[in-house]
């Protein structure tokens, strides 16, 4: 689809714990346009400093445009001060977003470790009109990184939490929490986090023989497959991450070192 | 209003246009981009046979700029003019091909396949290590006016000569191209820099160096292409951090005949026409009939 760069109202700037916020955008262009998994690349201020525009994963789009995100870095740090009623240039939508899995999937099981839960809450608003079963398996560093997840529980999710210091949940990483799925060959895996996060389902997923996607995160400079600045290895060969993806089969991913 | 540029024997309709690994095929930019207003498109560089590219990370983003180092990740040229390139001309903009190579013959390999591939012009990226030379080509002029001259003598198209800006006098290099019988110089390519994570102690980029472009690099590039206006007759092709008209404009004022648009369009996808646009407008404000009158115009 085509894509559009606009300028668009922010509705609400939330913060949903010491970590996240969520940024809420009137977009009407959006609805009804957007693919699960993929995503917008905002340009936070209008000057060159923080020069290249930041991406974010789509959460959701119904009224209006949501995103989830985490203060990282000095981007994020200035989009955290926005207020409601500013304007933010968006380019959008980009990249290839998750494809929804076969009809005879009877269990989705969704892996998120911190921020990369974001997608997913846009992907379970289509799985849930399946009648399928729904678990979400999320991994923080720290209770601070959990955050109401009403909307995903609202969409029939089943939710493990885990975290790596035990402040909340079970303790440990997010593949701690791989024992509470009931395994069958009816299953599939959708992953978004950190890359050695992908890396375990990856294996985990071989292992037991389970197809999945996986959503992963680069620096990104141009958003649209340009630049060939976010490329990482596949068993295809380097692909964008911007334009290829940032959805890959997750058997497809090679992890360079 | 007249806004044709030439270089050599081809006249070009303004002097706007993008620089080479900047810009994106159609399919991915048309709709947010009017491509068929500029002047002339520079494609990405092609090689003789395909190259994989750098291991990632390939890009790091620094003040009013970044440092990359994708390492001209190709299909090589045979793929280049059979496809991509088909869908570009689509566009309706002259096209000037980047190529490069590591050895005077491939140079001229990739020449004669160009000769017949139809293209306005050939931009012959020389920020390339030379076997022969040990040095990268641009940062020799012996070695840059061999191969100026060897594929000036196949081409049947004007060769534009693309400097590094890591040398000493990027004028004495441009002036070697122009001896050699260039058309045209473009200047500048990125400057070597990197990038080091404190946490990780190692560089930020996989190759560990890269080359560094945007804003931050422009007063500098300007520099160079006022340097090198001073000395030779031939025209200039200006990058460096243009980011918008006025940006243009005082490159075109130091004595550039065209000017791309480079990193800029990584931001914001409709740089290159803003660009042009905003030419036009300055044209008009200071009643300019001709955009020659603008060029080298410094006092």
């Amino acid at each position: 689809m085509a894509k559009i760069q606009g300028v668009y109202k922010i509705i609400a700037n939330q913060k949903l714990s010491s970590k996240f916020f969520k940024l809420s955008i009137e977009a009407k262009s959006f609805r009804g346009k957007i693919q699960p998994g993929q995503f917008v690349h905002v340009k936070i201020n209008d000057r060159l400093d923080p020069f290249f525009r930041r991406p974010f994963c789509i959460h959701r789009v119904k009224r209006n445009l949501e995103i989830l995100y985490e203060v990282v870095g000095r981007g994020t740090e200035e989009l955290s001060q926005k207020k409601k009623s500013e304007h933010l240039n968006i380019l959008g939508p980009l990249g290839n977003g998750f494809t929804l899995p076969s009809r005879n999937i009877q269990q989705v099981v969704m892996i998120a470790g911190g921020i990369g839960v974001a997608p997913f809450l846009a992907l379970t608003d289509i799985l849930r009109k399946r009648k399928i079963r729904l678990v979400l398996l999320y991994g923080g560093r720290t209770k601070e990184y959990v955050f109401n997840m009403k909307a995903f529980k609202d969409n029939g999710c089943q939710i493990f939490i885990s975290t790596d210091d035990g402040s909340y949940g079970v303790k440990g990483r997010v593949s701690g929490l791989f024992k509470k799925i009931r395994l069958d060959k009816s299953t599939y895996f959708y992953a978004c986090g950190p890359k050695p996060m992908i890396k375990t389902v990856q294996e985990f997923s071989k292992e037991n023989n389970i197809e999945g996607q996986a959503s992963l995160e680069e620096i990104m400079a141009c958003g649209v497959g340009t630049c060939l600045g976010c490329s990482i290895k596949t068993r295809q060969g380097y692909k964008t991450v911007c334009h290829d993806g940032p959805v890959f089969d997750l058997k497809d991913i090679v992890f360079e070192k | 209003m007249k806004l044709s540029v030439n270089i050599g024997s081809v006249q070009f309709k303004n002097p706007v246009t993008v620089a080479s690994g900047t810009f994106s095929y159609i399919q991915k930019y048309s709709s947010i981009a009017d491509l068929k207003k500029l002047g002339a498109i520079i494609p990405k560089t092609v090689t003789l046979n395909p190259r994989e590219g750098n291991p990632s990370p390939r890009i790091v983003e620094t003040p009013s700029g970044m440092v990359n180092a994708i390492g001209i990740e190709n299909a090589g040229a045979d793929c280049f003019i059979n496809g991509k390139l088909k869908e570009l001309k689509k566009i309706g903009a002259p096209i000037i091909a980047s190529v490069s190579a590591h050895t005077d013959k491939d140079f001229l390999v990739l020449t004669e396949k160009f000769n017949k591939a139809g293209v306005s012009a050939l931009e012959l990226n020389l920020s390339c290590p030379n076997l022969k030379h040990k040095t990268l080509v641009a940062q020799d002029k012996n070695a840059t006016y061999c191969i100026v001259k060897a594929v000036v003598r196949k081409a049947c198209m004007p060769i534009v000569a693309k400097l590094t800006p890591n040398v000493t006098d990027i004028s004495l290099i441009a002036q070697a191209a122009q001896d050699a019988g260039a058309s045209a110089v473009s200047l500048v390519n990125t400057f070597s820099a990197m990038v080091i994570d404190v946490n990780k102690r190692r560089s930020k980029l996989g190759n560990v160096t890269g080359g560094l472009s945007g804003p931050a690099i422009r007063p500098i590039a300007l520099y160079m292409v006022y340097q090198t206006a001073q000395r030779i007759k031939i025209p200039i092709i200006a990058m460096g951090g243009i980011t918008n008209s006025s940006d243009a404009l005082e490159f075109i004022m130091a004595g550039a005949t065209m000017v791309a648009v480079g990193t800029a369009s990584f931001v914001n996808p409709q740089a290159p026409r803003d660009v042009l646009e905003g030419i036009k407008k300055y044209m008009q404000k200071n009643k300019i009939k001709d955009i020659k009158e603008l060029i080298g115009v410094m006092k």
